[in-house]
């Protein structure tokens, strides 16, 4: 590799690094305050418009939420300032256990963490 | 004749810079609508460095091709003259939007290109997360019959390069619609949103480079609209900000698919079927969602029409208020 193109390539990831920098400081993200009971109908209606959730359980920091859907559990959690969904098995899901106050589940290529009052699981709601 | 005098997408680098500067101010300062999350932004960033290292790398590979098909050219078309950049101009963008329509319809594209869709956000940096695959898809061989027809290598380099800065601007929510004569020709931002966008009912659409009306005359337009606002990313959105996952997840999904294929039909139907499609129609392919889309929207009208319809007895409201 010739040297003038190491050199616009060194000076390409210092302006990257800096715009990045410059969007952490100044940039605003999109408002993304804890989950409510509204806030969590509407995204199971954006995210899951087919199915129809009999209960929903809301995690107790906010970011995210579980629904039952008879043998499902649909998962939506916080990603950034946006939301990622996701489907399980209700089987799996309610067989986490939870460890200081937090259960995580892995679905896929996300591994969302939510807050659990009490260390109870599955939540009274879910039931 | 072969290399270019000069790249306009290297020109226009510091204009990016200054561009994406600026809406990220605005949107501090509340001037217009742009929303920039820190990791959101450093992923499509870096996604613009490694596909400009990505094209460096088959590069030549590219080059060697396009020389090769042009020394086999039917006619030669001289660089110098008016008429033949109009009709390069034209050609280009025809040809861009069925790269770009092939890249979205079938897997095997959709692959490398998916990773220019995963940001859920619709700002200037979402420009510039491009792929690093693309070269290894072979979606560059859909530029070779311009040479073939005997454009010069280094015109068609130039114009695709103009191609590339001018999608540049349209992506932002900065601006909201372009004069109604401009829409109407143009790609625009407002085009290019729905483009973006993951609602079932944009799904598959604006394909554009520069000029919308190839996806008018091809039946691929869906204009925006204000009732239902876009929403951004894919319509399984990615669960985590992992270059690499974004740059080869789509790839890897074909990986798996094919290993576990029960016969040639299902590896062809994974590999060059529609992303989301399924021996069993188990998964979602972008019709199949707009389908269900179609119904719901259907059966919300029966109802709204029911709910207004006089009952026997009493009137709406009065039905309404019980």
């Amino acid at each position: 590799m010739d040297k003038a193109l190491l050199i616009q390539l060194g000076g390409s990831v210092v302006a990257v690094a800096l715009l990045v920098a410059f969007a952490a400081w100044l940039g605003v993200a999109r408002p993304t305050p804890p989950l409510d009971a509204q806030a969590a109908r509407d995204l199971l209606a954006v995210e899951f418009p087919d199915h129809t959730p009999s209960a929903v359980w809301i995690a107790a920091d906010g970011v995210g939420l579980i629904a039952r859907a008879k043998n499902q559990a649909l998962v939506i959690w916080r990603r950034g300032d946006s939301y990622v969904a996701r489907e399980a098995a209700w089987s799996e899901v309610s067989g986490l256990q939870p460890r200081r106050g937090r259960i995580s589940i892995r679905l896929g290529d996300g591994r969302p963490v939510f807050a659990v009052a009490d260390d109870v699981w599955p939540p009274k709601e879910l039931v | 004749m072969l290399t270019a005098p000069f790249d306009p997408v290297q020109l226009a680098i510091p204009f990016f810079v200054l561009a994406i500067v600026l809406e990220i101010l605005l949107g501090r300062f509340g001037k217009a609508k742009a929303n920039y999350e820190t990791r959101d932004t450093a992923m499509s960033l870096t996604m613009g460095l490694g596909s400009t290292v990505a094209g460096i790398l088959l590069g030549g590979v590219v080059f060697a091709a396009t020389v090769w098909v042009w020394n086999h050219r039917i006619f030669t078309i001289p660089m110098t003259a008016v008429w033949a950049w109009v009709a390069l101009f034209l050609l280009e963008d025809l040809t861009y939007y069925w790269f770009h329509r092939i890249a979205h319809e079938r897997r095997f594209w959709w692959a490398s290109h998916v990773n220019h869709h995963t940001s859920t956000h619709y700002n200037l940096s979402t420009a510039l997360r491009q792929t690093w695959t693309g070269g290894v898809a072979g979606t560059w061989l859909l530029w070779l019959p311009l040479s073939f027809i005997g454009f010069p290598p280094a015109m068609v380099a130039i114009q695709k390069g103009v191609s590339l800065v001018y999608q540049f601007w349209i992506h932002t929510e900065a601006i909201k619609r372009m004069p109604a004569w401009f829409e109407a020709v143009f790609n625009t931002p407002s085009h290019h949103r729905v483009h973006h966008a993951r609602n079932a009912r944009y799904l598959d659409a604006n394909y554009a480079g520069i000029l919308i009306i190839w996806d008018r005359l091809f039946g691929t337009f869906i204009p925006e609209t204000d009732e239902e606002p876009c929403r951004y990313g894919t319509v399984k959105n990615l669960g985590n900000f992992n270059l690499l996952h974004n740059v080869f997840h789509e790839w890897a999904g074909i990986g798996r698919d094919v290993a576990a294929a029960k016969s040639p039909r299902e590896v062809i139907g994974y590999v060059f079927g529609p992303p989301g499609w399924s021996p069993d129609g188990s998964r979602d392919t972008s019709q199949m969602l707009k389908a269900k889309w179609r119904a719901r929207e259907a059966a919300a009208s029966r109802a709204a029409a029911a709910a207004k319809a006089p009952l026997p007895g009493g009137s709406p409201a009065s039905h309404a208020g019980t």
